[in-house]
């Protein structure tokens, strides 16, 4: 079967609801990035993204902190990935490019549901001793939890639906959607 | 050496022949790969937990759920079936809630199963897994490809884990649970006592009956 190529239209005809307008997102993370600026002040900060989901909310988000900070990026590999599967075992595809010992650490998520990931990244970065390490999430889905992880920064708390867009996908697609919204289930299901 | 050099170590770790438990669901197997997958050590029904019990004090019904997830002190319960079974299920873990209080449980409801199917891409083993009786069947897959070992049975990892964990069992259990087929792996062996809520209300219980 030929792979379906989505263009702009059928992105934005796929979702259901517009969950987090553009404007609304914008507004909450300036609003993380002077909370974090203020908690941060004085202190070395490095932000710790992980891809890809995460990309333009840490874009959005270092550019509205006010104090000196350093970047890193990290992968992993997700569950169900047919590269992966075959190892039977999450694998760091991407690891950090410096050192994080001693500095203080904010690691910057899309969405936290299940936890698992996170769970399995906060053992790894603990490992590399940074003098903090802390979670902001642009999203949080409570309902998924698996594993109980305090998070420090959230940018909003949304129901139990599947989302996409900012940076968020469903087979690698709508990732470049300027919004969050609900994709039509009838997307996944066909 | 360091936790991540660990976790880099158990990158090279490959599953070998040793038995999975024998899973009731193919849903519970599914969510045991993801667990291995993601390196959360689990056991699959360690605790048998009694939840009603007769004048006598013998074990009348209990409830078994499907993980304990040791480092989490977390117990996880699928349900995938109709939803007769899920009723079923819920009033067992209202139950457990009431007697042990201290019980850390998370009910895993199809559709939570399907989204985290959706969330992995297995879209299609969605329909495989839930609404049906989904009795595990063996592999046709090559055993490498498979996960086949629990995090607990990995080299290098605490020999502990796999079995109960003292101080961490929050209640009594039994031997046998009807419903589910014995686990390969050695079964829930300790007989309790009913916890000390559960004795208050069972001697409230005789006391009433004794004084009618």
């Amino acid at each position: 079967m030929a792979e379906r190529v989505a263009t702009e239209v059928d992105l934005l005809a796929d979702v259901g609801e517009i969950l987090l307008d553009e404007e609304t997102i914008q507004a909450r993370v300036a609003e993380l990035g002077r909370q974090i600026s203020a908690a941060y002040g004085g202190r070395q900060l490095t932000l710790v993204s992980v891809l890809k989901g995460s990309l333009p909310f840490m874009a959005d988000l270092m550019r509205h902190i006010t104090i000196p900070l350093r970047i890193d990026l990290m992968e992993v590999s997700s569950y169900g990935g047919t590269a992966t599967e075959s190892s039977g075992l999450v694998r760091i595809l991407k690891d950090l490019s410096s050192s994080i010992e001693a500095a203080d650490v904010l690691l910057v998520e899309d969405i936290i549901d299940t936890g698992l990931t996170l769970n399995y990244l906060l053992r790894y970065l603990r490992g590399k001793n940074p003098a903090s390490l802390r979670i902001c999430t642009l999203l949080d889905k409570p309902a998924r939890r698996l594993v109980e992880i305090p998070v420090d920064y959230i940018g909003f708390t949304i129901p139990d639906q599947f989302v996409v867009g900012y940076g968020l996908d469903y087979g690698e697609l709508y990732r470049n959607l300027r919004f969050v919204g609900v994709l039509r289930p009838e997307v996944y299901s066909s | 050496m360091t936790q991540g050099a660990r976790v880099n170590a158990l990158d090279d770790i490959r599953p070998a022949e040793s038995p999975r438990p024998a899973f009731a669901h193919a849903s519970e197997e599914e969510l045991a790969r993801i667990l291995d997958f993601y390196e959360v050590r689990w056991e699959y029904e360690p605790h048998v937990f009694p939840i009603l019990w007769n004048l006598d004090g013998a074990v009348l019904e209990s409830f078994a759920p499907d993980f304990y997830l040791p480092d989490l002190d977390l117990y996880v319960e699928l349900t995938t079936l109709k939803q007769s079974l899920v009723r079923k299920k819920n009033r067992k873990l209202r139950r457990l809630r009431e007697l042990y209080p201290e019980v850390r449980i998370k009910l895993f409801y199809g559709r939570d199963f399907r989204a985290l199917m959706l969330k992995y891409g297995k879209v299609g083993l969605v329909n495989e897994l839930s609404g049906t009786p989904g009795q595990t069947t063996p592999t046709m897959q090559p055993e490498s490809v498979e996960p086949n070992l629990q995090a607990s049975q990995r080299p290098g990892v605490d020999a502990s884990i796999g079995r109960p964990v003292a101080g961490k069992a929050p209640g009594p259990v039994v031997a046998e649970r009807p419903r589910r087929r014995a686990p390969a792996s050695p079964a829930p062996s300790v007989v309790g006592r009913p916890p000390r809520a559960a004795r208050s209300r069972l001697a409230a219980r005789r006391r009433t009956v004794t004084d009618g």
